[in-house]
């Protein structure tokens, strides 16, 4: 149990009503990011894992049509492994936290993996209205689950929260001679409905930090945003660093 | 049962450079059923466990052969209920399933029904939706590997395609994979695991797996009642930090512990549930959260009670499936039939009244 105290051993010493808030439900988002955002204080850093400590936290899902790579993109991310074949299907929902270091700043995201089959919306949608952003996932070697894509939006807006940061990933890229949706397809769709895009693999890596990395960005510069900082564009940031398959095989 | 190979001590004085001189070198990396061990398998407890256990198995192996001897039918009765509480011998699992559920009985009352149903036009849709599962169902067991002979993924498929269309309500949910995988795993056999299966989802269990989810919904609130009543600690640490009883039950309920408990564990409560009904799935969940509350009502956020929902489903507690499954009768006191179905009707018309 120490391991969990840990952070909020930490606010204790900087602001002393901070743990509660990120279950806030009618709360706004970036609640917990408000009040620790003066936080940046360490007291008792050197004596654990610094992974552990944080200053800000937010609330990620991962949504998308089952079997598109959920909790491969997410077992990427936070172990940065990828074994073929050795997920399981994900029932009802779970979640891990990664602490990443944004601009000096530790921002721990709290990712929620959800079940993508339809009967387990109704015990998800529960938590999109908690959820800081949201990663909606695609498989582009199935059209289906592409296609599926604008029903999944019409989920989010009628259930997130209106400011929710939502980015479209296109997922498995790796594979190339099952792909059964082009890249410009899913550049096409994001852009009618002006949300950031990208395609990822959770096999060879591609993107993969960098989704994380740009939700994170955006919603620290959100909750903490200092006088006279530039505004943070997550669009052009996606932009500029996002790779493609073409330039970056494995 | 085990699988250890070259755990006797061999005749030869000379041959005894050979013996396993670390549990970890005696105990296979398989389990009995094909589940690969994980890297943090504690293997010295686990031996230490099954010195003790494999006493309690052979006890009661004998104490079955005995009772079964010369029975061509097999009756319902308290000494049998008895039996069961302690444990089925592995050999005699898929027959007193069979036999308490009622599968044996409509499988003959059925004679080539489930052929017929594997012979039938298929729903392109559903079939498509298990398949994406089929790789998704134990990949650390090498019974369902694609290079393993035979490789029960096939089976696996034919047992959900059945039942998918014998149940078209239900049609096929994330969770079943793993249920009809341990009914092939233990009855090693297509057709009976398909009956276990309608046994399960058509008469023991409400309707946890239709699209609404109803009988879930219930049964999660039902929990939620009975640990407000048992474990009030608990309750009021869920009540503080918002959390909805599905985020950490309803893997439980859906998977019916598998993957959640330990694989000797999950057999000894199904031995119960297929004898005496769903409400063994309360009794464990109650037993869990009411041996962990001072963990449980310590916690101090959401995630923080997630954790620990994960947690007390690990370690000695659960491992000591003999102990286990004598403090599930013991733990949570008496919990009639009659509760639980009062209960069940408040709880279902409380989620219709808000979801209207």
């Amino acid at each position: 149990m120490s391991r969990k105290k840990a952070p909020k051993g930490k606010s204790g010493s900087a602001s002393p009503s901070t743990t509660k808030d990120n279950n806030n439900r009618s709360g706004k988002s970036g609640l917990v990011a408000g009040v620790q955002a003066n936080g940046v204080v360490h007291p008792s850093r050197a004596s654990v894992s610094s992974s552990e400590f944080y200053d800000v936290a937010f609330k990620v899902m991962l949504v998308g049509d089952s079997g598109v790579g959920k909790t491969c993109l997410l077992v990427r991310f936070k172990d940065g492994a990828f074994l073929a074949g050795s997920f399981i299907s994900t029932v009802g929902i779970d979640f891990r936290n990664k602490v990443l270091d944004i601009d000096g700043v530790k921002v721990k995201l709290q990712i929620w993996d959800t079940a993508g089959q339809e009967r387990f919306r109704s015990v998800t949608h529960a938590y999109y209205r908690d959820a800081h952003a949201l990663l909606l996932l695609y498989d582009v070697t199935n059209k289906a689950s592409f296609d599926n894509i604008r029903a999944w939006l019409t989920e989010i807006h009628e259930y997130a929260q209106q400011d929710v940061v939502l980015m479209i990933l296109g997922n498995k890229a790796d594979a190339s001679h099952d792909r059964t949706v082009r890249r410009e397809e899913g550049e096409r769709l994001a852009k009618e409905f002006g949300v950031p895009f990208m395609e990822t693999s959770a096999r060879s890596g591609l993107n993969v930090d960098l989704a994380f990395t740009a939700i994170a960005k955006e919603l620290k510069h959100r909750s903490m945003k200092g006088v006279g900082e530039p505004k943070f564009k997550l669009h052009e940031y996606v932009n500029k660093e996002m790779k493609t398959t073409g330039c970056c095989r494995t | 049962m085990e699988k250890a190979n070259g755990t006797r001590a061999p005749q030869q004085p000379q041959l005894r450079i050979n013996v396993p001189s670390t549990a970890r070198e005696r105990v296979s990396s398989v389990d009995p059923y094909g589940f690969e061990r994980s890297n943090d398998f504690d293997y010295e407890s686990y031996e230490e466990l099954m010195s003790e256990y494999l006493a309690v198995l052979t006890k009661r192996s004998i104490k079955w052969s005995k009772l079964l001897q010369g029975k061509s039918l097999i009756e319902k009765n308290l000494k049998l209920k008895r039996y069961v509480r302690k444990g089925i011998p592995n050999e005699y699992r898929a027959l007193i399933w069979m036999a308490a559920s009622g599968s044996q009985e409509q499988m003959e009352k059925n004679p080539g029904y489930y052929n017929s149903l594997l012979q039938a036009q298929h729903d392109p849709k559903l079939v498509e939706t298990i398949r994406t599962d089929l790789h998704r169902t134990f990949p650390d067991n090498v019974q369902f590997r694609k290079t393993a002979e035979p490789c029960l993924q096939k089976p696996l498929y034919n047992v959900l395609v059945a039942y998918g269309h014998h149940n078209k309500a239900v049609g096929y949910c994330q969770g079943m994979n793993f249920i009809a995988g341990y009914l092939l795993i233990i009855t090693k056999d297509e057709e009976k695991s398909f009956w276990l299966m309608e046994a399960l989802l058509g008469r023991i269990l409400p309707d946890f797996y239709t699209p609404a989810m109803l009988g879930l919904k219930t049964d999660q609130e039902v929990l939620g009642e009975l640990v407000k009543v048992k474990v009030p600690a608990v309750w009021q640490a869920m009540v503080e930090h918002n959390v909805m009883w599905t985020l950490v039950v309803s893997r439980w309920f859906i998977c019916l512990f598998i993957d959640i408990l330990p694989v000797e564990t999950v057999l000894r409560i199904w031995d119960c549930l297929f004898y005496e009904g769903s409400k063994i799935l309360f009794r464990v969940a109650l037993t869990l959260i009411r041996h962990n509350q001072a963990l449980i009502s310590q916690a101090r956020s959401l995630p923080d009670i997630c954790d620990c929902f994960k947690q007390i489903t690990k370690g000695a507690f659960v491992e000591d499936c003999h102990l286990f499954m004598q403090n599930i009768f013991k733990k949570p006191g008496s919990l009639s039939m009659a509760t639980i179905t009062k209960l069940r009707v408040m709880c279902r018309a409380r989620i219709m009244a808000e979801e209207s």
